[in-house]
């Protein structure tokens, strides 16, 4: 089942790691957000792989904004 | 009747108590994946220590319903036992009997534990495996006018001795406020939940269709609410969990810890400290790392550890003395701090201080969450908690600035002004109002843009500003104490809380403070 990765911060995406078809382990960086003056990684929530990664770098992301999409 | 024939009768009655709620409960009980509550009860206390008290007690009730009915112990098995060597009174729900429902006789009897806890100063485990109040006992305005007490009497034990629930089935309504007011919380993982109002009653209230498992699971409360302290895969586990909490902990608030072996080195240093933090100021890492790395073997016991993931707290031993650890994770929102982590932080050192147990700071915060999502949230409120208690906490208290210390996240860490009896930084301390690049913004913000080169110019004054930051700045004006390799961290924090032992402030008299809850 498709699960909606989302950023639990608002900020700008500083790097992105992963990419579509990139298989995840619970854990890895899928991309990494700058706020508050820190790089931030956002982590596959579970083994998969990444459908989609619907955000650039440096894009603003709201906190709850889909940033990956994993199968 | 003889002397013998009474003891028969009386081992009669003992027999049929032991049945519990009868084998056909029983059995319902182990297919769940649970343990009786004697299974439990055998497990928790050490070997054979375990003393009864209200046993023969059964219901009263007159509701036709209850007509011959019985209810061995009246669903809640009450006394006393010794855990690692020291007395513990516990009250553990019988869901066997009626759904462990509590019942007035039962209540009766747990009023009574409660009673020996406080007087005795010891402390009270509750093994919640309940549905809540008993209905055909509390409906109606007779006796139910009359109670609530067991809360009270909770409020009262808080603070005095370390009070446990462990939820090792449902915790429902009248059950579900027990854990609300206790000090540490671990769940079981499937078979325990916790809500003021179960399904049926909120499908009947708010019309809401929601399974026991999303209203109040285990995942629910140690992820989302932050209402439980731990999840633990099975009853077994809890039961060892409970256990190994209650080792770090005094039995009341007018004894010291108890020590353990102090049988890792206290000079041990590690050379893998040095490889933890990155050399970017702006990249993340696992603070678990250097946790591990200071503490007795490596052992530590995260409580929450999957709620306010930016902040990590938890027990431990230093020395073979038992130490709170309050540190920022770096790995989840850059360590920042956010309504959640506060109130973490504010709980956890209210706990550690009401029970003499000394503090560990590890620093790396880039400040207080700012922007309109937390200041809604009442960032200001929730920040407040935070300070509050680490201003109010007298146990002795150490703070390791390991990075960043930035701003308001740098005071409520235990920064100087919060009284430390030893502030240390590692050379890559950064202690600041703000970060670098914060800063240079706002204090040069015409310089910048009246630059050649504006991008040029900011770079050059942030490299400027962030040799002001560093530790031998502040330790230059004695505000750190002084700048240590990472690796004399375990050495240098044993020494502090040695000389800390004794350590004794007197606040001015105050009935209470005003929490800002």
């Amino acid at each position: 089942m498709p699960e909606e990765v989302r950023a639990h911060i608002t900020g700008v995406v500083f790097q992105v790691v992963a990419q579509a078809g990139s298989k995840v382990a619970a854990g890895d960086p899928i991309l990494i957000l700058e706020s508050m003056k820190m790089e931030i990684p956002v982590e596959a929530p579970r083994a998969g792989v990444v459908r989609s990664i619907p955000v650039a770098e440096g894009q603003t992301v709201q906190e709850g904004d889909v940033v990956a999409v994993l199968e | 009747m003889g002397m013998r024939e009474l003891v028969e009768e009386l081992n009669r009655r003992r027999t049929r108590l032991a049945e519990l709620g009868g084998a056909e409960a029983v059995a319902r009980q182990r297919a769940a994946g649970k343990l009786t509550v004697r299974e439990r009860l055998a497990r928790l206390f050490d070997a054979d220590s375990f003393v009864e008290i209200g046993a023969h007690a059964t219901h009263h009730a007159d509701h036709p319903s209850m007509a011959g009915r019985e209810t061995p112990a009246d669903g809640v098995v009450t006394g006393f036992g010794r855990i690692d060597g020291r007395p513990v009174c516990t009250i553990a729900y019988d869901f066997t009997v009626m759904a462990g429902s509590m019942g007035r006789t039962g209540e009766t009897k747990c009023s009574r534990v409660r009673e020996m806890a406080l007087t005795k100063r010891v402390p009270l485990v509750w093994l919640i495996d309940s549905a809540g109040a008993r209905i055909q006992e509390a409906a109606g305005s007779g006796w139910f006018a009359s109670s609530g007490y067991l809360f009270r009497e909770e409020v009262i034990l808080s603070g005095v001795v370390p009070l446990v629930a462990a939820m090792m089935g449902p915790g429902a309504a009248g059950t579900a406020y027990i854990p609300g007011l206790a000090d540490f919380v671990p769940m079981v993982k499937g078979t325990s939940h916790m809500a003021l109002g179960g399904p049926p009653l909120v499908k009947a209230v708010v019309g809401e269709d929601v399974s026991s498992e999303e209203l109040g699971g285990s995942r629910v409360h140690t992820e989302v609410s932050g209402v439980a302290d731990l999840e633990v895969p099975d009853d077994v586990a809890c039961l060892q969990a409970v256990r190994d909490y209650l080792s770090y902990f005094p039995s009341s608030n007018l004894a010291p810890p108890p020590d353990g072996a102090a049988d890792d080195p206290a000079d041990r240093r590690d050379d893998g400290l040095l490889e933890v933090v990155p050399d970017s100021p702006r990249r993340a890492y696992d603070m678990h790392r250097i946790v591990e790395r200071i503490v007795d073997h490596g052992r530590f016991f995260e409580l929450k550890p999957s709620w306010a993931r930016n902040l990590i707290v938890g027990l431990a031993r230093m020395g073979g003395h038992s130490v709170g650890i309050v540190a920022n994770q770096p790995l989840h929102l850059g360590g920042a701090l956010d309504v959640n982590a506060a109130d973490k932080a504010a709980r956890f050192v209210t706990l550690c201080d009401a029970f003499n147990v000394p503090l560990l700071f590890l620093q790396d915060v880039p400040g207080f969450m700012v922007g309109t999502k937390v200041e809604r949230e009442g960032i200001i409120r929730h920040g407040a908690k935070m300070l509050y208690a680490v201003a109010e906490a007298t146990v002795p208290k150490v703070t390791v600035i390991v990075r960043k210390a930035y701003g308001a996240g740098y005071y409520v860490m235990c920064g100087r002004a919060y009284e430390p009896d030893l502030i240390v930084a590692w050379p890559t301390a950064e202690i600041s109002v703000m970060g670098p690049e914060g800063a240079v913004n706002i204090i040069f913000r015409k310089q910048i843009g009246a630059a050649a080169d504006p991008d040029g110019e900011r770079r050059r004054l942030v490299e400027e500003f962030r040799r002001m930051i560093g530790p031998y700045v502040s330790a230059g004006h004695a505000h750190v104490d002084d700048v240590i390799d990472p690796r004399e961290t375990r050495p240098t924090v044993i020494r502090a809380l040695e000389l800390a032992r004794g350590k004794r402030i007197e606040r001015p008299w105050k009935k209470h403070g005003v929490l800002p809850v």
